[in-house]
């Protein structure tokens, strides 16, 4: 009777795992790709870095984009990919024929760009969450990314296979979040902390560690320098709880976003976030050159002092690792642009939490020109990124504004185009409430692009707009909340947009739809939308 | 076993680990201050440091609170409130300290690191096996050991 059962259990196990094992085959299963080609074209690549050109537009000229404001009403959802993740946090590489970018939980993918079908996909990398930007080994072009947790990898396009990972520890708990950027024999990879989240912690003493840029040797992955921007992190105890935890500083001043590079000036240009305890630095909140040689720091403009804050003070502001009057949390999480006017003059544009925008000296720091918009705050303000239209020398500020309090002061949320030169308004789109949720809000969290005479933008309650440049005329808004039949067969459907945002290319329109934190809709949907007579041809 | 031995009642044994599982993190929390091993960033670079400091701490604690009680009487803190005993199963008497240490220790620091380590369930399964005929769980097993009515 016993072996009776004992065959019976083993039956039901084999028949069990072979029903597992076929449902995850089909599962990431390619219907109709059965032709796809393995290997991804890599002549022709639609941005060099997470900013498009090293200088951080996000701008998209007639050259790399069919897409305009004569034809963006026209444009067709192509093609969707269902992501295994609702937070999808990858920005992708677009080359002539392939999409590449990181499927979270799953691996690195590349997608026909035509019609979603995977030519490979390297299963080994789970936590990608930056940009996929491309780089040169020995005339192979190899392409190059972060792991939130884990380190920067770098890939062979063509095979997919990894070529080097390097974590080189700069402090024990590095957060790889921002995008790398690759140039020349140099990969440049921003730094934060995952001290914000263990201030959380009351028995841990918070903290130690600095945010920085760092340089990698492409061939190699090799570290060649770190530029703190915190000095001597976490060398002064500062108090004491609980008897025994020491509470340290100066700390945080991490850096978020992308670098952008001045290949004129040999700068490198960045934001830092907040300190995360006292005694606050003038490194936080600030906007740095640094030669992108050395790493040497050649200038530092801050622009909110005292900014000390950390996820401790998100549970209670008498957390004990929360710092004494806390805040406001204004971080540079967007990188800064370099732009030349048509009088050939370069100015930097910065946006920051704070709903500040500043135009910059990019030899001296100077601050040139400043306006506000909104009120600002820990979710409010420029979060993930701005746009500048070279033609039109014009920058686009999205203002996200999400509420994380009461405030007195009314929101902002919106679009701004204002004049590179001198910062001054010239047109804006403001959006109505549609609820009081954070998941409906309807303000610009996720970094916008540009192109010829339009800007995309999507917001947090999930529409993805597109607007005209000269005037702010919306031209095509379309909601990615819905279920979307995916071409890898895993259920799809849109969220909030947020983090990286959309991206042209081609005449394709590109978007990861779906990010569940701060209380906003998941979502895993890559969306891929075309201009019909694009699709026609 | 000794017959003239009478099994600790389940109730008993259950309430005796529940007490146990409420007074050794009470004294973790102390040795993780005292120690520091769970208050710095390199506590946190891997999921591995982090359950080896955790595990570590429980230990320690595991040991301050229960050690001398289990050399002198065969008891945790738990065992001896409920006056029930762990003795080596054959012979009746005091199960040696080593076992106790080095087998029968580390199945209670592991329940806490059910949420870091998968496979750390064992240390349920191994609580949930009192439930069977013999009352005996799975660290009994492995340290020949039952636990009994205390005798006077």
């Amino acid at each position: 009777m016993i072996y009776r059962h004992r065959y019976f259990y083993n039956s039901l196990r084999a028949i069990t795992s072979l029903i597992t094992l076929v449902i995850s085959v089909t599962a990431n299963a390619n219907v109709g790709c059965e032709n796809t080609a393995s290997e991804p074209g890599t002549q022709h690549r639609y941005s060099d870095a997470w900013g498009t050109t090293f200088n951080g537009e996000r701008y998209q000229s007639s050259a790399n984009t069919t897409i305009n404001a004569e034809n963006a009403s026209n444009l067709k959802l192509q093609w969707s990919y269902g992501l295994s993740t609702q937070a999808p946090r990858s920005y992708p590489l677009v080359t002539e024929d392939t999409i590449f970018i990181g499927d979270g939980g799953y691996g690195l993918v590349a997608l026909d760009k035509n019609t979603g079908c995977t030519r490979w996909a390297n299963t080994d990398i789970k936590d990608i969450e930056s940009a996929v930007v491309a780089g040169e080994i020995d005339g192979n072009t190899v392409l190059i990314f972060t792991g939130r947790r884990s380190g920067v990898y770098a890939v062979d396009a063509k095979s997919g296979k990894q070529i080097w990972f390097s974590d080189p520890k700069v402090h024990p708990v590095p957060f790889y979040s921002g995008s790398p950027m690759a140039y020349k024999d140099k990969v440049y990879v921003p730094i934060s902390s995952f001290e914000i989240a263990l201030s959380a912690n009351p028995f841990y003493g918070c903290c130690t560690t600095t945010g920085g840029i760092m340089a990698l040797d492409i061939k190699t992955g090799e570290k060649l320098w770190f530029t703190p921007t915190v000095e001597n992190a976490g060398s002064i105890v500062t108090g004491r709880h609980f008897l025994f935890v020491e509470e340290r500083g100066p700390s945080g001043a991490p850096v978020w976003s992308a670098p952008t590079l001045d290949t004129k000036r040999n700068l490198l240009y960045f934001g830092s976030g907040e300190n995360y305890t006292k005694p606050a630095t003038q490194t936080s909140d600030a906007i740095f050159a640094i030669d992108a040689e050395t790493g040497k720091v050649v200038w530092v403009k801050q622009y909110t002092a005292g900014d000390a804050f950390n996820m401790a003070c998100t549970i209670s502001a008498d957390h004990p690792n929360c710092p004494t009057d806390s805040g406001p949390d204004l971080d540079f999480g967007a990188p800064p642009v370099l732009t030349t006017l048509k009088n050939g003059m370069d100015i930097i544009v910065a946006g920051q939490k704070s709903g500040a925008v500043f135009g910059i000296n990019p030899a001296t720091g100077d601050t040139i020109w400043s306006t506000l918009f909104g009120r600002g705050g820990m979710l409010g303000g420029v979060h993930w990124g701005i746009a500048v239209d070279p033609e039109l020398e014009q920058a686009y500020i999205p203002i996200s504004d999400l509420p994380t309090g009461e405030s007195d002061i009314a929101p902002g949320h919106g679009l701004y185009a204002i004049s590179s030169a001198d910062g001054s308004t010239q047109w804006s789109a403001t959006l109505q409430e549609n609820c009081k949720e954070r998941s409906c809000w309807p303000g610009f969290s996720a970094a916008i692009t540009s192109g010829p005479n339009i800007v995309v933008a999507g917001t947090i309650d999930g529409h993805l707009k597109i607007y005209r440049g000269t005037d702010g005329e919306l031209l095509w808004s379309h909601n990615t909340v819905v279920d979307v039949e995916s071409v890898n067969q895993i259920p799809a459907k849109g969220g909030t947009l947020d983090a990286h945002g959309p991206m042209l290319a081609g005449n394709q329109l590109i978007v990861s739809s779906g990010y569940d934190s701060f209380g906003q809709w998941g979502g895993n949907a890559l969306l891929v939308f075309s201009v019909e007579e694009e699709q026609e041809q | 076993m000794i017959h003239s031995m009478v099994l600790a009642s389940r109730f008993k044994r259950f309430v005796a680990t529940i007490i146990d599982l409420i007074l050794t993190p009470l004294v973790g929390v102390i040795v993780m201050l005292v120690t520091g091993l769970l208050e710095s960033a390199e506590a946190y670079t891997t999921m591995t440091t982090i359950a080896v400091r955790a595990l570590s701490i429980a230990v320690i604690a595991y040991i301050v609170l229960h050690g001398w009680l289990l050399h002198t009487r065969g008891q945790t803190v738990g065992k001896a409130i409920m006056k029930i005993a762990i003795v080596d199963n054959i012979t009746g008497e005091k199960a040696p300290l080593w076992k106790l240490l080095l087998i029968r220790m580390w199945f209670l620091p592991l329940i806490f690191l059910v949420a870091l380590i998968p496979w750390s369930i064992i240390p349920i399964i191994d609580q949930a096996m009192i439930f069977t005929a013999s009352r005996r769980s799975l660290h009994d097993w492995l340290c020949g050991t039952s636990v009994i009515n205390q005798v006077r």
